[in-house]
C-alpha cells in the first residue's frame, strides 16, 4: 500500500513537472540596443490576475515557470518604457522582447492622501484634490465635490437637502448669510471641508433630538489662521452694449483668530454680476409679520439665459460681520448695505394679417429699478451642553423705487415705491437637566416680537390722466412659547405650547383723475380699511423614539385661533390639527431612508381679505375674498440617500406626493381695457407628484468629478368654474450632467449639460411638449507657468412652439497672467460674437408675434488682482 | 454625451501619457516603534526617487544637511544657523533648546540606494554612532502575490507577502505604476509599493506620488562611511541602545544620562528592530 502511494506521488510530481512551461528570454532596450535590467516580467492568467513574476537581470535575462500557457499573457513593464503585452501561447522560448521608450507612467498631477475620508458622521473632503486652476472661491471647489451642490447664490445642499449650519473653524460667524463666505473665501486658504451629517446645531439637543440635516465646517490652512487674509480685484474696460465704460471691483478680508472672527467684503460692478445674493439669509424662514406686496409692477422679464448675459446693472454692497468669543458665549454683529440699479427693456411686435393689409402693433416697455437695503443684526449666543441662550436683534430698512414706461397702444408711465421697515427681537433659552439613570429634561422658552411696515405707492400717468394708488400696511406679532422635554431610554417626549398675537392693519385708496377708468367704478370701490387680528393658543406634543437604527418622530400640533376682522368680515374662531409622522432608518453608514407623511388644515392668507379693489398695475385691479376660508392638505414623501466615500460615490433621491383642497378660486373679468381679478366660492382640488435623483462620483484619474441628475414633476388641478370643471395637468421632466477635471497639468475642463421639457394639458386637450437644452463649457489651458487661458461659452436651444427652436451661442475668453504670488493680471473678452439681442418670432394662423430683448454685448475687461 | 465622454477620456489618456517627468518621486510616512517611549511610534517623512537604473530612499532634511556639510563653508554656515536658533543667551546663562525651531537638523541617517545594474541594495546609516554601509543582493527578498486588492491614493493595489530578515512583511503594490521599487529596502514587485507593514510595529505609507524631473540624488561624502557587515551593524546598534551611558563615557569621559523622571527602557530586538536575523 505504502509503495503504491509513493508510486502515485511520484507519478503526480512527474506529471506536474512535465506540464510546467519554462518562460525564459531577454529584455532589450530597443533604442539603445542594450539589455534592460530591472524590468518587471509578469505572467497574467486569463482572469487578469498575476500568476508569476520576475525581474530582468543585468544581462536582460529572465526566467520563470508556469503550469500552463492557455489564456495567459506575458507582460513586461518598466518605467519610461511602453508596456508590452503578448499572448503566452504564441511565444516560443527563449524569447527576445524589445522595449521602446517614450511612454510615461504618471500624469504630472500630484496624487495626495485620500480625497474623501469618513469618520463617524463626519465626511472630510480634501480641498486641494478637488480644486482646479480656474477656481477662485471655495464655492467653486465645493461645486466639484460629489454629494455637495452649490447654487449661484452660494447656498449649499448636501445630498439634496439644505445645510442647517455653516461654520468656519467651528464658529458660526455668518449665520444664514454664508453666501459671502462661499463666494468670497479663497479656496487656497481652506485645507479641508467637513460635512457633519445629522447635525444638531444646539448642543443641548444633542442625543435627544434627531436632525436629518448636515452642517459644513471649513478647516482653514494654518497660514490662513490668526492673520488677516485679504484679496481684491479691480477692473475696468469697455462694453459694446450698454455702450460705455464698465468697472468691476471687490475686496474681501477675513480674520480667523481664537477669540475673534471677522469677514468684511465690499463689491461693486456694472458688468452684470448680481450682488443681491450676497445679502441673502439662507436660514431665514421669512418674517413672521407675513406682509407681502399688493402691487404687481415689475421690470420686463428677461429671456432664460445666464443672468450675467441679461442684467444691466450698477451695483454696490458692503458687508461686515464680526464675532467675539466672551468666555463661553459669543457676540456677533453683522451690518450690510447694498445698492442696486437695474434697467430692462422689451419690445414686442404683433402683426395681424388682414385682407386690407397687415396691421402692426408695437409695444415697448422700458424700466428702471433702484433699490437700497440696510440691515443690522446683533446676536448673543451661549451654547453649552446644559444651556443654550440666543438673543437676536434684527433691523432692516429697504427702499425700492421702480419706474416703468410703456409706449404702444396704451402708452403710460408707472412709478412705484415699496419701502420696507422691519425690526425684530428673538430670544431663546434652553436648559437641560441631566438626572441619574440616563434621564434628561429640557425646558425651552422663546419670545419673538416683530414689527413691520410695508407702504406701497403706484403712480400711473396715461396721457393727461393721472392716478395714484396708495396702500398702507403694518403688522406686529408677538409669540411667547414654552416647551418641556425629557428623554428616557431613547424616547423623547416634548410638549410645546404658547400664545401668539397678530395685529395687522391695511388701508388703501386711489386718488387722481378717474375719468379714464370704466364708468361703473367709483372712488369708493377702491377704499379698503382692514384689520386682521388674531389670537392663538397652541400646543404641540411631540414624540421621538429610537430603536436600533430607526428613529420615529410624531408631531401633533393643535391650535385654537380667534379672529377679529373689525367690520370687514364677521369675527370667528377656528381649531386646527396637523399631525406629521416621520421614520428614518439608517441601516449602516452608507444608506439612509426616510418616510414622512402629514395631514392638516391651515387658514388662508389674510392678505386675501380685501373687500374693495386695489389697482395693482396700469391695467389691472384686484379684489379679495368676502369670507374666511381654511385650506386642507396631505403629503407623503420618501428620501433615500447613499454614499460610499471610499469610492467617492454619493447618490440621493426624493419623491413627494401632495394633495390639497382650497374652497375658493380666482376669477378674471374684463372692464374695457382693464382686467379685474377677484375670488369666488368654488372648490379647487389639486395633487402633485415630484421626484428627483442625483448621483455624483469622483474621477480620480483626472482629479475631477462627475454628476448626473434627473427630475420629474406632474401636478393636477381640478377647478370648478362657472359650473364647469376644468382639469389641468402640467408635466415636466429634466435631465442633466456635469463633468469637471484636469486630464493634464496644462488643461482643465468643466462641462455642464441640461435638458428639460414640459407640457400643459387642459380638459384632455394636450399642448405639445416644449423643450429647452443648455450646454455650458469652460476650457482652461495653461500654456506656460503663470499663464492661464480660459475659453468658455454657453449654448441654448429653446423650443418656442412645437418644432421651432431658438439657438443662442455665447463665447467668452480670458487670459490671466500671474506676475507674483500676490499679483495677477487678467484680460477678459466676453460675448465675443457680440450677440446683442434675443429676438424671436412665433406665428399663428392670423398673426405673428415678435419679441425683442436686449443682451449684454461684447465686453472687454482688464483686471488686477491682489492678495495678501 | 457618451461620445463626448469617451473623447474626453481618450484625450485624458493621450495627454496623460504625453507629458511627464522622467523619474518618480514618492513621499512615504514611515513609522516604527519607539523603544524610549513604549507604546508610542516614531514617525518620519521619507522620499523615494526612482529612475530606470537606480533609486534612493532618504530624508529630505538630512540630504540638505549633508549637502551643506559636504563643504567646509557650508558646514560652518549650517552650524551658525543652528546655534543661532537653538541658543538663547539670558542673564543667568546660556540655554540650549533644539526643539523649538525650524532650522535644518539631521536626525535620520538612513539612505537606501538600490542599483538595478548590479542588483544590489546599499544601506548607508549610522550604527552605534559610527557611519557605515553594507551591500546586500536583491534576491534576499522574495514575494508571494495574493488575491486581495485595495485602492491607495486612487491606485488599484495588490497584496503581497514576504519573509525577510526575520520579519513577515505585507506589501500593497500597484501595477499601474511600473516601478519595481518601494520604501526602505522593499522592492521587487511588478509595481510600486504604496503601503507596507510588519505586524503592528512597522509601517510605510505613501502620501504622495509624483513624476519628477529631478535626478536620483547622490549620497554626500560616501568616503566617510566604513564598510560593515549587516548583522554586525544591527547587533552593534542594539548594544549601543542598551549601553548608551558606557558608550558616551568611552567617548567623552564621565557622562551621566539623566532621564527626566523616566527610567531607561531596554531595546528589545523582537519589539524594536526592523531586522531581527542578527
Amino acid at each position: 500500500m505504502k509503495q503504491y502511494i509513493t508510486y502515485l506521488l511520484c507519478m503526480l510530481v512527474a506529471a506536474s513537472a512535465a506540464a510546467q512551461i519554462n518562460v525564459t528570454g531577454t529584455i532589450i532596450d530597443k533604442e539603445a540596443a542594450e539589455p534592460l535590467a530591472g524590468a518587471s516580467v509578469i505572467v497574467k492568467g486569463s482572469d487578469g490576475k498575476i500568476k508569476k513574476f520576475a525581474t530582468s537581470k543585468a544581462d536582460g535575462g529572465f526566467s520563470l515557470s508556469v503550469p500552463s500557457a492557455a489564456g495567459c499573457r506575458l507582460e513586461v513593464t518598466m518605467m519610461s518604457f511602453e508596456r508590452r503585452s503578448l499572448p503566452l501561447d504564441s511565444l516560443s522560448f527563449p524569447v527576445t522582447i524589445y522595449m521602446s521608450p517614450g511612454s510615461a507612467l504618471l500624469k504630472e498631477v500630484t496624487v495626495k492622501a485620500d480625497r474623501i475620508r469618513e469618520q463617524g458622521d463626519t465626511i472630510t473632503y480634501n480641498v486641494a484634490t478637488f480644486a482646479q486652476k480656474q477656481d477662485r472661491s471655495i464655492g467653486d471647489v465645493l461645486r466639484r465635490m460629489p454629494g455637495i451642490d452649490v447654487a449661484q447664490s452660494g447656498k449649499i445642499q448636501y445630498q439634496g437637502t439644505d445645510i442647517n449650519k455653516f461654520y468656519i473653524e467651528g464658529s458660526d460667524l455668518l449665520g444664514g448669510k454664508y453666501g459671502i463666505a462661499t463666494n468670497g473665501i479663497n479656496h487656497d486658504d481652506v485645507g479641508a471641508v467637513e460635512v457633519m451629517e445629522n447635525h444638531q446645531p444646539m448642543q443641548v439637543l444633542a442625543g435627544i433630538s434627531f436632525s436629518d440635516k448636515a452642517a459644513i465646517n471649513l478647516k482653514l490652512k494654518n497660514k490662513a489662521k490668526a492673520t488677516w487674509n485679504v484679496h481684491g480685484d479691480a477692473g475696468g474696460g469697455y462694453s459694446w452694449q450698454p455702450e460705455g465704460a464698465v468697472w468691476y471691483g471687490d475686496l474681501f478680508a477675513m480674520a480667523v483668530m481664537p477669540g475673534f472672527q471677522n469677514i468684511t467684503t465690499i463689491k461693486t460692478n456694472n458688468t452684470g454680476q448680481d450682488l443681491s445674493a450676497n445679502m441673502m439669509d439662507f436660514f431665514s424662514g421669512g418674517h413672521a409679520t407675513d406682509l407681502s406686496k399688493y402691487l404687481s409692477v415689475s421690470l420686463p422679464a428677461v429671456p432664460g439665459l445666464n443672468r450675467t448675459r441679461t442684467l444691466f446693472n450698477r451695483s454696490a454692497m458692503i458687508s461686515t460681520n464680526s464675532l467675539w468669543k466672551m468666555g463661553r458665549g459669543e457676540i456677533k454683529a453683522q451690518v450690510d448695505y447694498s445698492f442696486n440699479h437695474v434697467t430692462a427693456d422689451a419690445t414686442s411686435l404683433t402683426t395681424y394679417f388682414l385682407t386690407e393689409g397687415d396691421r402692426v402693433i408695437t409695444e415697448n416697455r422700458d424700466g428702471t429699478d433702484r433699490s437700497h437695503s440696510l440691515s443690522g443684526r446683533f446676536i448673543y449666543e451661549l451654547n453649552q451642553k446644559t444651556a443654550f441662550i440666543n438673543n437676536t436683534l434684527k433691523a432692516n430698512v429697504d427702499w425700492d423705487d421702480l419706474k416703468l414706461g410703456i409706449v404702444g397702444s396704451l402708452s403710460n408711465d408707472q412709478t412705484a415705491t415699496f419701502p420696507d421697515y422691519y425690526i425684530s427681537n428673538d430670544f431663546k433659552l434652553i436648559k437641560r437637566f441631566n438626572r441619574a439613570g440616563g434621564r434628561s429634561h429640557l425646558i425651552t422658552f422663546t419670545s419673538l416680537n416683530e414689527w413691520e411696515s410695508l407702504p406701497q405707492t403706484l403712480n400711473v400717468t396715461m396721457g393727461e390722466h393721472k392716478l395714484s394708488q396708495h396702500v398702507g400696511q403694518h403688522a406686529f406679532v408677538t409669540r411667547e412659547n414654552i416647551a418641556y422635554a425629557f428623554s428616557f431610554k431613547g424616547i423623547t417626549v416634548s410638549l410645546d405650547g404658547g400664545v401668539k398675537g397678530y395685529f395687522r392693519s391695511m388701508d388703501s385708496s386711489l386718488d387722481g383723475d378717474m375719468s379714464g377708468l370704466p364708468t361703473d367704478v367709483t372712488k369708493t370701490d377702491f377704499v379698503n380699511v382692514v384689520n386682521t387680528n388674531y389670537f392663538t393658543l397652541y400646543v404641540t406634543p411631540k414624540l421621538e423614539y429610537w430603536i436600533k437604527r430607526v428613529n420615529f418622530s410624531l408631531n401633533a400640533p393643535v391650535s385654537y385661533a380667534a379672529y377679529r376682522f373689525d367690520k370687514s368680515l364677521a369675527n370667528r374662531s377656528e381649531g386646527y390639527f396637523s399631525p406629521t409622522l416621520s421614520v428614518n432608518w439608517k441601516p449602516n453608514n452608507k444608506c439612509s431612508f426616510t418616510v414622512r407623511g402629514g395631514t392638516g388644515r391651515s387658514p388662508m392668507s389674510l392678505h386675501l381679505i380685501q373687500p374693495s379693489y386695489i389697482m395693482t398695475g396700469y391695467r389691472s385691479f384686484r379684489r379679495g375674498v368676502d369670507d374666511f376660508y381654511t385650506k386642507s392638505s396631505k403629503s407623503l414623501s420618501t428620501t433615500i440617500n447613499f454614499k460610499n466615500t471610499r469610492r467617492g460615490i454619493f447618490a440621493n433621491s426624493l419623491i413627494i406626493m401632495s394633495w390639497n383642497h382650497t374652497p375658493y378660486t380666482t376669477v378674471q373679468q374684463l372692464f374695457g381695457d382693464y382686467i379685474a381679478y377677484s375670488y369666488t366660492d368654488a372648490a379647487a382640488d389639486g395633487n402633485s407628484l415630484m421626484a428627483n435623483g442625483n448621483i455624483g462620483k469622483t474621477l480620480d484619474f483626472i482629479n475631477g468629478s462627475c454628476n448626473i441628475n434627473g427630475s420629474f414633476s406632474r401636478s393636477k388641478s381640478n377647478i370648478i368654474y362657472d359650473n364647469h370643471g376644468v382639469n389641468s395637468v402640467s408635466t415636466a421632466w429634466s435631465a442633466g450632467a456635469k463633468i469637471s477635471g484636469s486630464p493634464a497639468s496644462w488643461l482643465g475642463i468643466d462641462y455642464k449639460f441640461n435638458f428639460s421639457s414640459s407640457r400643459l394639458a387642459m380638459n384632455q386637450s394636450r399642448a405639445s411638449w416644449l423643450s429647452s437644452m443648455q450646454n455650458e463649457f469652460l476650457l482652461n489651458i495653461i500654456p506656460a507657468t503663470g499663464w492661464q487661458w480660459h475659453i468658455s461659452g454657453e449654448h441654448y436651444r429653446n423650443e418656442l412652439t412645437a418644432g421651432s427652436y431658438k439657438n443662442m451661442f455665447m463665447l467668452d475668453t480670458k487670459v490671466i497672467y500671474r506676475l507674483t504670488k500676490r499679483l495677477e493680471l487678467s484680460a477678459a473678452l466676453s460675448n465675443i460674437l457680440n450677440s446683442r439681442s434675443y429676438n424671436y418670432v412665433t406665428y399663428s394662423d392670423i398673426s405673428s408675434f415678435e419679441s425683442q430683448r436686449r443682451l449684454r454685448g461684447r465686453q472687454l475687461l482688464f483686471t488686477i488682482s491682489l492678495r495678501k | 454625451m457618451k461620445i463626448f465622454l469617451s473623447v474626453l477620456i481618450l484625450l485624458a489618456g493621450c495627454i496623460g501619457t504625453a507629458t511627464a517627468g522622467d523619474n518618480v518621486k514618492v513621499i512615504y510616512k514611515a513609522q516604527k516603534p519607539s523603544y524610549t517611549n513604549p507604546g508610542l511610534v516614531n514617525k518620519s517623512d521619507m522620499i523615494l526617487i526612482a529612475s530606470p537604473d537606480k533609486s534612493l530612499y532618504f530624508n529630505e532634511t538630512s540630504l540638505y544637511c549633508d549637502s551643506m556639510t559636504s563643504t567646509p563653508e557650508g558646514k560652518k554656515a549650517l552650524r551658525e544657523m543652528q546655534m543661532a536658533a537653538w541658543m538663547t543667551v539670558t542673564p543667568t546663562g546660556i540655554t540650549f533648546n533644539k526643539n523649538n525651531s525650524n532650522v535644518p537638523d539631521k536626525k535620520i541617517y538612513q539612505y537606501i540606494e538600490k542599483d538595478n545594474g548590479s542588483a544590489t541594495i546599499h544601506e548607508y546609516n549610522e550604527w552605534a554612532k559610527e557611519a557605515g554601509y553594507y551591500t546586500e543582493p536583491f534576491d534576499e527578498l522574495q514575494w508571494e502575490i495574493e488575491d486581495s486588492t485595495t485602492t491607495i491614493l486612487g491606485f488599484e493595489c495588490i497584496k503581497a507577502k514576504a519573509d525577510y530578515h526575520g520579519r513577515q512583511w505585507t506589501a500593497w503594490f500597484t501595477p499601474e505604476i511600473p516601478v519595481s521599487d518601494g520604501p526602505w529596502k522593499l522592492r521587487g514587485l511588478p509595481g510600486l509599493i504604496l503601503r507596507a507593514y510588519s505586524n503592528d510595529l512597522f509601517l510605510f505609507e505613501a502620501t504622495e506620488v509624483n513624476s519628477t524631473d529631478s535626478e536620483v540624488p547622490t549620497i554626500y561624502s560616501t568616503d566617510s562611511y566604513a564598510k560593515i557587515d549587516r548583522k554586525k551593524a544591527f547587533a552593534n546598534q542594539e548594544h549601543y541602545n542598551n549601553n548608551r551611558e558606557a558608550y558616551l563615557k568611552a567617548r567623552y569621559g564621565d557622562v551621566k544620562i539623566v532621564s527626566q523622571g523616566k527610567k531607561e527602557h531596554k531595546f528589545e530586538k523582537l519589539k524594536h528592530a526592523i531586522e531581527t536575523d542578527y
